[in-house]
């Protein structure tokens, strides 16, 4: 192989190898990515599946911090603490278990520190008809904002985008 | 075998792999950067779109011109992988008004030959700024309040439905 060959290979593994490196998530995107993955699957479970209904909204509580505000646009009054949301997720239960949740185009940037996490995504609700089977879709943009705390990251703010003004 | 062989891999096994891999390139890259491929989902653009019909959003639409009344076009939410669909009906910097249901466009009814039903929608008038759309579907038969439409920054289309 000669001298050129060997520097053309030398620099395409280079290049590969940064594009790799920009690319590749760091180890708290990793974490948040898992930890909204594991949110989605809980609140997708329905009681049969599992926990009862109380213990059901503990679970996904634990996902929130204490101090929660969950804006859901639309003229909504804003959903304001942890337990709040979760003695409304459990009275919700029954309705819930129509629906299937989807986390689509999820996107994190990470603040100075990595403590803190602004994250986009788009919330897909999909519904199944009780009669025919037949699936309707609703989807939603969201802001999250989360936090580490103790090791583990909390959703601190939850506010819906406007797509369509 | 070598028959079987021939017929699998072709006379030049080596182009033939050649072939393969650029045709997969090309499939890639095309598909998930210029046609993107979207099934549609509700009956908001009833009945130009059904439920459950599978497109193709053309990307490469808007590099010569810009967005034109009419066109149907995919509008990101938080990404590419789920778009509203929707047709535009105002360009930036115009006025837009829906009175019992007919499109004023700076005071003046739009012709709308796509739209089948309508209900008498009401929306007061908005002003678009000059890096706004005003998109809506074509299905008015339903209710206002059941249906997405309004304004959409300009950076939110990706592109234009195929057909």
């Amino acid at each position: 192989m000669s001298t050129r060959s060997r520097l053309g290979a030398v620099a395409v593994v280079a290049v590969c190898a940064f594009v790799a490196w920009r690319a590749w998530p760091s180890n708290d995107e990793q974490v948040i990515r898992r930890r909204l993955d594991a949110l989605t699957a809980d609140l997708n479970m329905t009681v049969a599946q599992g926990s009862s209904t109380l213990a059901r909204a503990a679970d996904i509580g634990s996902y929130f911090a204490d101090d929660v505000v969950v804006d859901l646009g639309e003229g909504a009054a804003p959903i304001v603490g942890r337990a709040t949301l979760v003695g409304m997720a459990s009275r919700l239960e029954r309705r819930t278990s129509a629906f299937r949740l989807r986390f689509d185009d999820v996107g994190i940037r990470l603040g100075p520190g990595a403590t803190t996490a602004d994250v986009t995504l788009t919330a897909s609700f999909v519904q199944r008809n009780g009669v025919d089977g037949a699936e309707s879709m609703d989807a939603r943009e969201f802001t999250l904002a989360l936090v580490k705390a103790s090791g583990v990251w909390r959703i601190t703010r939850v506010a819906a985008v406007d797509t369509l003004k | 075998m070598t028959d079987l062989r021939r017929i699998v891999f072709g006379s030049h096994p080596r182009r033939t792999a050649v072939r393969i891999l650029v045709l997969a390139a090309i499939s890639f890259v095309t598909f998930r950067w210029v046609l993107i491929p979207v099934r549609t989902q509700g009956i908001s653009m009833q009945p130009t779109y059904e439920s459950g019909v599978l497109e193709f959003v053309n990307r490469l639409a808007y590099i010569r011109r810009p967005p034109g009344r009419g066109d149907v076009v995919a509008i990101r939410l938080a990404g590419p992988h789920v778009v509203y669909v929707k047709r535009i009906i105002a360009l930036p910097g115009e006025r837009v008004q829906i009175v019992h249901g007919q499109v004023l466009i700076n005071g003046a009814p739009l012709d709308e030959p796509y739209v089948r039903n309508r209900r008498p929608w009401d929306v007061p008038e908005v002003a678009l700024t000059h890096a706004e759309y005003y998109v809506i579907g074509d299905n008015r038969g339903m209710r206002a309040s059941d249906h997405d439409f309004g304004r959409v920054e300009a950076t939110r289309i990706l592109g234009r439905i195929m057909f």
